[in-house]
């Protein structure tokens, strides 16, 4: 019971937070498609940035146990597959299932009609299951992270993630300053 | 905006520092907890039978995930169904679910159990491994000997089983029902290789 408190709290925590970065405005979400609003990728880089340096610097100080965090297993074809869809659903509705749940909150219809396609692709994938199963199966690569995958110690990986990320950031920044 | 910049710039250094701090998990490394390794193996719940296996992937058991230890080249060729390939040296850098039950086979059992010793020292304590690897699973699932006197009902249901999976039972007569017996019993002689 308290796991969904506190799931809970985070959630509603998560939505105001994504609410306050207007990022429950279809129109500002689908922007990002066409390159002209950035705040997406600002609101992403940022918090994976929080997120990563959080866990590396939590796991160091002996606050948490980078261990113990749950890593989903990489099935590359079917997610390749199930991000084409997604992606395909995002830019048309100008939703993610986390925004649209923010949008039907703050009454917008599209969240509302997002939501309902949302339910009716998760009806329609579990009763497909037994059938598609096979494919949501195939080429399995466990959990698969960035120091997995390139072999480079942990601190190189989040060094390396880190200057990307602020370069993006400055860069976006930079280029909103000049318009 | 002068917030956002110093923001900006902490981060910087934090990410920056980091590759000099060593890695956040050596300061979490785990022992070998030999006592809780030897109750285990002393109670059986280190292990289950390449039966009891198939009877968790039919019911689709929560939360079930079956790691072959074996090679890609291995895997490809054949492998009990929904399992993953994940070869030993893959296995310590792998990171798994507490609420995940973890199934572990080789082709014979010997690297499972010596990859169940390694998860265990990482602390991993909800794995499991199949003692007879995917030899047992041909011997017990695919091509199960139905003993000769045996009940009805359990007859019935190892068949049922070895169906589910497209296998055959053999029937046996009297004398291959001892034997069935004796290779549930885990007294068998082909226990070679791993």
């Amino acid at each position: 019971m308290n796991d969904l408190l506190i799931a809970g709290g985070i959630g509603i925590a998560f939505g105001w937070a994504l609410e306050c970065a207007g990022l429950g405005d279809p129109p500002k979400l689908a922007g990002q498609f066409y390159l002209r609003d950035f705040t997406v990728l600002k609101v992403m880089l940022s918090a994976m940035l929080t997120a990563m340096l959080g866990v590396f610097w939590g796991g160091r100080l002996g606050m948490l146990d980078p261990g113990a965090l749950y890593v989903p297993e990489t099935y590359l074809l079917p997610q390749l597959v199930g991000g084409l869809v997604f992606g395909l659903g995002f830019v048309l509705s100008g939703l993610c299932p986390g925004t649209s749940c923010v949008a039907l909150a703050s009454g917008r219809v599209e969240g509302a009609a997002t939501m309902l396609g949302l339910f009716a692709g998760v009806l329609l994938v579990g009763l497909a299951f037994p059938r598609i199963e096979p494919f949501y199966r195939s080429t399995p690569h466990g959990p698969l992270t960035l120091q997995r995958l390139t072999g480079l110690p942990y601190g190189v990986v989040v060094a390396l993630v880190t200057v990307v990320a602020v370069s993006t950031l400055a860069w976006i920044a930079k280029r909103e300053a000049a318009q | 905006m002068r917030l956002v910049r110093g923001l900006g710039i902490g981060a910087l250094a934090l990410g920056l520092v980091a590759p000099f701090v060593g890695s956040p998990s050596r300061t979490q490394q785990r022992g070998l907890d030999l006592d809780s390794i030897a109750r285990a193996i002393d109670e059986g719940s280190d292990h289950v039978s390449a039966r009891q296996l198939a009877e968790w992937i039919r019911d689709r058991r929560p939360g079930l995930r079956i790691i072959d230890v074996r090679s890609p080249d291995e895997f490809h060729d054949d492998a009990i169904p929904t399992a993953e390939n994940l070869p030993i040296d893959q296995l310590v850098r792998s990171r798994f679910a507490p609420d995940q039950t973890i199934v572990l086979y080789s082709q014979e059992g010997a690297h499972a159990g010596q990859a169940w010793v390694m998860l265990r020292s990482l602390g991993v304590t909800q794995a499991v491994f199949v003692p007879g690897g995917l030899a047992d699973w041909r011997e017990e699932v695919l091509s199960p000997l139905l003993p000769a006197n045996g009940p009805p009902a359990e007859r019935a249901r190892i068949v049922e089983l070895s169906h589910y999976f497209g296998g055959s039972p053999r029937i046996g007569g009297e004398q291959e029902g001892e034997v069935a017996g004796a290779a549930q019993t885990g007294q068998r002689s082909r226990r070679r290789g791993c």
